[in-house]
This record gives structure tokens, sequence and C-alpha cells, in this order.
């Protein structure tokens, strides 16, 4: 089925007045009905058209949620659970209506153990207030997708960053979560533990189930000492393939480099342009080394020696942490500065990961798909765990644009899957990426799919969603 | 290997439509691991052989019988490691250790002491790791994707060989762990890493609870530590890493340094649980919680690991009140050696989790004959 079909063919009934009374009731002015916030959370920052819920509830606590649950679970309304809606791949669409329920005044730091590493939080705690939050602390929080996105969202999306070759991704920084389930129950999973607790690991599964399992209230996660030293650096290549076979020579060297990030020349101009930077217009590494001062040092070294033999240029330091805050917020502008390359265009994505060894070969090949294509593309990503992305500006009036880039996406997908890779390393599959999963996982669908029946058998939790069930 | 797995598909298919409870074996080495063992055995071992392994990708693929000793020396080739240091448990333990109910009484034959090897199936199914795991990261977090027959004959194939994949649930890793009540692994796919290119143990004289103070301050610090374990008034850790590194932290922490050969054996002896606290017949615990949990009032001998997160503890104390202590704390307790284990190894779920529990086992084994009992009497 194509996007377009999908957004078509929404069997939708409407609220139950009822329903919409007693809602009121329990959360007065934080049930939201207008046009404009119903539109709001109707949207993410993807080029899929709005398709807004029936209502929107802001709860403030587990007990809400859990009550919000039961009764849409007794009149059988669909749930979709909401963060800030910076996902890519239509997530919180509520393309079967529904009430949606915005977490993002769910926003309490509940504790900080600073001595354990860990911290509990509300689901709607943005990544950025958290870190504003154990400043001083001597800890930090390292996932960081370029939005400021809410840890319910990033543990529903299974989200990484630029720190994932170092610190790993939500999979691997979630200790315990407390879910809602389908029905209006509540469940503990993990805990403080750094085993996961008894029994099955449920933790791993509720996270990356983009709310189709549970909605998420509140985590604990696990914090990272900050690095006693830190040095970012960035090197222009000649060519992407250059850039791209210095990371696979660092990786393989076993460097435990913490950050490190491809842009190509077009990518590099638009992160000029929109965050006022003066780098050569060429591919370049951005990239961080953490560690102790004498171990900064000697991966720094290491790199820098790589990245000459393959033709490095102006490898640069940013010690200062000035720059190397404005460095990174630049990287994690990039998809907002590409956008722009084509002003009032709406973004279209891509987002496979290859093994490490493919990845030069099979961004070689992306490249020739760009060249051909009809608008500019830019292409980067979190090149150290074999993760890109192609970003493709198109133009909303103009519905051949739409199917230009899915047929791009739709190439770059199964040549990253005959390579041995997968259709979405972080963004996760929402609406977008529905279509590839049987495609790489095959029989497998099946076990997800009774997974999902097993704790959403009324298919209430953001239907439509990672897996078809029966009609949606 | 497709006609190996052919025959263990008709053999679940077999069970299934007879409802004969399956219990999937490789070599043995864990067989005192868990509840209750029962029904025909099928055994993983065919599935022998590493499918492939590209030193330069960091990832190993092998079957699921396949010896861990066997993956170890190829990765060793090539300077790399299985990061999570698994047990093997496969030489004979301590003599008095705790054994499962003597011959006769178990329901199935022991496997003969030669053919006692650990295999990398029965590693991904225990989710067990070894001293690096408070600081590398456990089995669960090194598994890339995994092929399994569920308890209907389904080959299924989930993640991949990609360092990161969110096209969907995260399935393989619910394998990690499940104690093969979920399906039985054929195959697996590991991130590997480079083995470190120095090592260094310290040992120092130290109290409980300075020990468990002195493990969280070196945790919270960027200090290369790989291992620590204390017992009885001395904490040793290990740190592994670029040499400089090494030599700078050794300064830092001070103490007096193990030579090489010693420590290597004190880790191994800690890993594969031969070292003198683990011998004797009394039940052995494992109290998994918050690390900076002081030392726990409990009766009996205990072995600190895992900078404070891990507890190992001797005694013969109702299940009830450790169970209760590690909660407390913030963790679990697991009967993880017993001769008698009628208060049930695991910690016993809330009623909502079972219920999930049940559902996730149902999805994966309708006929419910995947190690029934191995991990909780009902499922
Ligand atoms: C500029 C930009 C850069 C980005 N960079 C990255 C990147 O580097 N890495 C990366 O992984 N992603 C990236 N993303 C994508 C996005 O930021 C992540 O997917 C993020 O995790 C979404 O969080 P959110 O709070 O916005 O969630 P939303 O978009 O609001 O929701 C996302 C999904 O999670 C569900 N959900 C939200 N909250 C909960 C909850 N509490 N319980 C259950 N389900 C819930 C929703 O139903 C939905 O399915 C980027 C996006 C943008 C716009």
């Amino acid at each position: 089925m194509t996007l377009s079909a999908i957004h078509r063919a929404r069997p939708r009934d409407p609220l139950p007045e009822a329903l919409l009374g007693e809602l009121r009731a329990r959360l007065g002015d934080r049930l939201a009905t207008s046009a404009a916030a119903r539109e709001q959370h109707g949207k993410d920052e993807s080029a899929h058209p709005i398709t807004p819920p029936d209502a929107v509830a802001f709860p403030t606590s587990t007990a809400e949620v859990a009550e919000i649950a039961r009764l849409c679970a007794r009149d059988g309304v669909p749930m979709i659970a909401f963060g800030v809606g910076t996902s890519v791949e239509g997530h919180v669409l509520a393309i079967h209506g529904g009430v949606c329920l915005d977490l993002s005044r769910m926003n309490r730091v509940l504790a900080v153990h600073v001595d354990d590493l860990d911290a509990r939080v509300e689901a709607g705690v943005t990544r950025k207030q958290l870190n504003r939050h154990l400043h001083g602390s001597g800890l930090f929080f390292p996932i960081d997708p370029g939005a400021d996105a809410t840890i319910g969202g990033m543990a529903a999306t299974r989200a990484s960053g630029t720190n994932a070759v170092r610190y790993g991704t939500m999979r691997e920084n979630v200790l315990g979560l407390t879910v809602v389930l389908a029905d209006g129950r509540v469940i503990h999973t993990g805990g403080r533990a750094r085993k996961s607790s008894a029994g099955y690991d449920l933790t791993r599964l509720f996270v990356g189930s983009e709310g189709t399992l549970g909605i998420i209230t509140e985590i604990t996660l696990r914090l990272h000492p900050q690095p006693e030293a830190v040095s970012a650096a960035v090197c222009a290549f000649p060519t992407v393939d250059a850039a791209v076979r210095t990371v696979i020579q660092t990786i393989q060297l076993g460097v435990p480099i913490a950050r490190c990030e491809l842009l190509d020349t077009l990518t590099v101009q638009a992160v000029n342009r929109y965050s006022k930077l003066s780098l050569r217009e060429a591919p370049m590494l951005f990239m961080e080394f953490h560690g102790t001062p004498a171990g900064v040092e000697e991966q720094a070294r290491t790199v820098q020696e790589l990245a000459k033999e393959l033709g490095g240029m102006d490898f640069e330091w940013a010690t200062q942490q000035e720059d190397r805050n404005r460095l990174w917020q630049a990287r994690h502008d990039a998809y907002l500065a590409c956008r722009q390359v084509r002003p009032g265009s709406r973004a279209f994505t891509t987002d496979v990961c290859v093994p490490i060894s493919r990845l030069a070969e099979c961004i070689a090949a992306t490249n020739e798909d760009i060249t051909r294509a009809s608008m500019p593309v830019a292409l980067f990503g979190h090149v150290g765990d074999g993760n890109f992305h192609l970003v493709i500006p198109i133009d909303e009036t103009r519905p051949a644009d739409l199917e230009e880039a899915e047929a791009i996406n739709r190439r770059v997908v199964s040549r990253a899957l005959e390579m041995g890779g997968t259709c979405t390393g972080e963004h996760g599959v929402g609406i977008g990426k529905l279509d590839y999963l049987d495609a790489e996982h095959g029989d497998a669908m099946s076990v997800m799919r009774s997974l999902k029946e097993a704790l959403d058998p009324r298919n209430l939790l953001n239907p439509g969603k990672v897996i078809r069930v029966r009609d949606s | 290997m497709q006609d190996v797995v052919e025959n263990l598909s008709r053999l679940i298919r077999d069970a299934a439509s007879r409802r004969r409870p399956l219990c999937i074996r490789g070599g043995g080495t864990k067989d005192f691991y868990g509840g209750e063992i029962r029904g025909d055995v099928l055994d993983t071992k065919p599935l022998r052989g590493i499918v492939s392994y590209e030193p330069t990708e960091l990832v190993i693929s092998a079957r699921a019988g396949t010896p861990l000793v066997e993956i170890e020396a190829a990765l060793q080739e090539k300077g790399q490691v299985l990061p999570f240091e698994p047990p093997h448990f496969d030489r004979p333990p301590q003599p008095e250790a705790p054994q499962p109910p003597a011959e006769g009484q178990l329901s199935i034959a022991p496997v003969p002491t030669e053919e006692k090897l650990a295999t990398l199936g029965g590693c991904v199914a225990t989710g067990l790791s070894g001293p690096r795991r408070a600081y590398a990261g456990a089995v669960r977090d090194f598994v890339l994707g995994a092929r399994i027959l569920d308890g209907k004959g389904a080959e299924l194939h989930f993640g991949g060989q990609v360092m990161k994949n969110v096209a969907g649930y995260d399935v393989s890793r619910l394998t990690v762990g499940a104690l093969g009540t979920l399906g039985v692994i054929l195959e697996v796919s590991l991130k590997v890493l480079p083995a470190p290119a120095a090592e260094a143990t310290l040992r120092l004289a130290a109290g409980p609870d300075e020990a468990i103070t002195l493990m969280n301050d070196w945790g919270s610090k960027p200090l290369p530590v790989t291992a620590t374990a204390y017992r009885a008034g001395s904490l040793s850790v290990r740190l592994s890493g670029a040499p400089s590194a090494v030599a700078a932290a050794a300064k830092k922490i001070g103490g007096e340094t193990m030579d090489a050969t010693h420590a290597a054996q004190f880790w191994s002896d800690i890993r594969e649980q031969r070292a003198a606290f683990y011998a004797g017949n009394q039940a052995l615990w494992r109290l998994s919680i918050k690390p900076t949990t002081p030392p726990l009032d409990l009766a009996g001998p205990q072995l600190i690991e895992w900078g404070g997160a891990l507890r190992w503890l001797r005694s013969d104390a109702d299940a009830k009140v450790i169970r209760e202590a590690a909660a407390r704390a913030g963790g679990h307790a697991t009967l993880f050696r017993a001769v008698d284990k009628t208060a049930g190894v695991f910690h016993p779920l809330s009623p909502g989790l079972a219920k999930i529990h049940r559902r996730l086992k149902e999805a994966f084994d309708p006929a419910g004959i995947l190690n029934p009992g191995r991990m909780y009497p009902d499922f």
C-alpha cells in the first residue's frame, strides 16, 4: 500500500459524546478538541499530511493516563501517545482517529541517584531538560536525537543519536519503565538493578514499540559520568568515500570514538548557511573523543593519521566547550538546514543502516541515486554505526515529488536489505516503513503480530503503526 | 545444516501435536540453573559451527550448538573477545557445589563429563554474563540478531548483523534470558570487540562498606575499570584498555598489583565459580540490586561483583527474607544453585506481569512444550 493510500483509507467513528463528557469532567481544560490543538497533534516533522485525532488529552500523572486508557478501552477508542511530535515516519498521525495523549505535561525529573548512576523521569521530560537538571552532578544522559525529544518518545522509538557508537541507544540505557497497558492496567518493568528483572525482558519489548503495546509514563535511565577530557574535531575529505573509509578503519581498530558523523558537501553548505559556520564545503566528518586526557589524545592522534592517509584536510580541533556546543548544535540542526535548501519544502527522510563493511559501497551507490534525482538531496548520518540518512526536500504542491522521493527510498531500502541491513536504523517504522517490514522480517512478522495481539488484543494503541493487524 | 533444522522442526511439531514437553539442551553445563527440567531432550549440539566471522566487521554469527570455546578461540586468533565474558560452567564444579538431583532423580540423563561444553545457545538462553558485564554490557546488549524455531516449529529470523535496527519489536533480545521457553535458538549474531591492549589487576585491603564505596566511586569516574570483586577484606579491581590509560588509572587507584597469570586465574575462578567461596552444598543466591546498597544484612558469606550491583550469597536463610531484602534494594534475588528449589528459582512475578508473561509464552509456544517449568512453574 502506498502512503497516500494509507492516508485515504481510514475508517473512523466519531468519539462517543459520553466519553468526551467523562474525559472533560476529569481533565477540565486539559482536554482539547479545538481544530488548532487537534491539527498540531496530527502531524510530525515529516512530509506526511496532517491527520488529526478527535481530541487531545494532557494528563499529568500515571493514574490519569490509566483512567483515560480505561475509558477509551471501554468504548473501543484508539489512543495515541504523543511526546513532542518530532518523529518522522508518521508515528503520531491519528489514521483511525481517537484520543491523543500528550504527555508533555508529565515533565518532572522524579529522582537522580548520582552514586547509582541512574535517574527516574516522567515521560514528558525532554533530553535537554534532563541534561540541564544534571548540570553540576558530573553525570550526563548521552542519547541525543537531533530534536529535543521527550524521554518517553525516545524510549518508544528506541532512539539514538550522535553518541551511540560509544554509549549505545535507548535500548541499552533504559533500566525500567512504568507502562499503562491497553486496558488501563499499570505495570512496572525492570528496576534500578543493572541486570534486568526476573522473567522476560519486557523493558526491551516496550522500548521501540512506538506506542503500540503500552503508554510509557515513567522511565528509569542509566546515566554516565562526564568524561574527564573531551575533544572534538572536524576534518574535510576529497570524497565521501574517503571520509567513510576513515570511519570504517577507526571502528575496526577499536578506537572508542564517542561521536562520528558524516556530512556530504550539500549538507555542509546547508549547515554553513543555517548555523552561520564557515566550514570548507567538502565532505566532512564531525568527531568527538571522550576519556582521560592521555586517552583522548591517543585516540585523536590515531584517527588523524588514518584521515591523513585517506586525503583528509584541515583537521581542526574544537577544545572549548562553547565551540563544541556550536558544532554539535549545527549537526543536530542538519535536518532542518537541509530542508531549507529548497525553501517552503517538507522533508522526506530515509534511514537505512548497513554492516560497516558495506557502508562505503552502500553510500557510493546511494550517491548515484542522488545525482539522478531532480531535487537537491543531502546525505549525512551517524556513520560510526553504519546508519545514514537522505533528506529529500519535496514541494507539497507537486505530487511527482513525493513519488520520486518514495522511489528513491525504495531503492535505498532494498539495497540496504540486500546488504544485510535494515530499513530503519533509528527513526522507526510508524507508517512510513510498514511496507518494508515484511521484506525484512518475513515469517517473523507473524510473531510480532501475535505479540501485538497478546498485549493489545483490540488494537487500540496507536493502531496502524509498526504492524498491520487485521484491518488497520 | 538445513536438514538438522528440519529435523528439529519436525520434533517440535510432533511434540506440539502430542503436547509432550521438550527439554532444549546444548552442552548441559547449565542444567543446574533454573526450575524443573523435564521432557524429551532436544539436542542442539548438531547445530555446530561458525557461520560467518568477519573480524573487521566486529560481528560473529554462529550456530547455537557451537561450543563457546570454539567461538572464543576463533576470536582470540584475531585479537577479539566476547566483551560480556560469559561463564561456561563446563568444568566439573567444586566437588561439593550444589548439583542437580542425583542421577535417577533427574528426569533426563546427565551429559557425560567429556561432552560438557558450554554452547552459544545456552549462553544466550540463560543470559548469564561474567565479571565485565557491569562495565561492558550484558549478553543481550551484544545480540544483534537471532534465528529461532518457535513452538510451532516455524523458523523465524529477527534482527540481523547491523549495529542499530528499529524495524519492529526487539524480539531477538526477548529470547535472551528466556531460558528456551520462547523458542529453540538456532543461530545468533553477536557484536564483538577488540581485546584490550593492556590489563592490570590491583588488590586493596578494605572493609565491606569501604569496598562498596570505592567500587561505586570508580564507576562514576571515567576509569577503564572492567571488573571488581570483593570478598572477606580483599577488593580486586581489573583495568583494561590502552597501556597509558591503564597505567594512569592504576596510579590513581593504588593497591598491590597482581601478577598477570595469577590475575587471569583469579578472574576466571570468579567467572566460572571455581573460587573457594562457591564450594560446598549451601544454597547460592544471586542478588541483583542497586550498586550503592550497603552490605546486606543477611546471614551467610557474600561475594560482591559488578561495582556493587551483584551480590552472591551463601545462605540457608528463608527465601522470603532474602527476596525482600533484594526488593528493598531495588532489585531481585535468584536461587542460583541449590539442592532444594521449592522456594522457586526466580523472583515471583506480580499478577499483572505474570499475565503478560503467559500471553507472550502463548504467542511463541501455544502448546506450551518448550522447556515448561524451567523459568516459572506454570509456563
Ligand atoms: C531534526 C530532527 C533530528 C532527529 N534526529 C534523530 C536522531 O538522530 N536519532 C533518532 O533516533 N531520531 C531522530 N529524530 C526523530 C525523533 O526525534 C525521535 O524519533 C524521537 O525519539 C521522538 O520523540 P518525541 O518525543 O518527539 O516523540 P513523538 O514524535 O511525539 O512520538 C513518537 C512515537 O512514540 C510514541 N510515544 C511518544 N511518547 C510515548 C510514550 N510516553 N509512551 C508510549 N509511546 C510514546 C508515539 O505514539 C509515536 O509513535 C530526529 C527528528 C528531527 C525532527
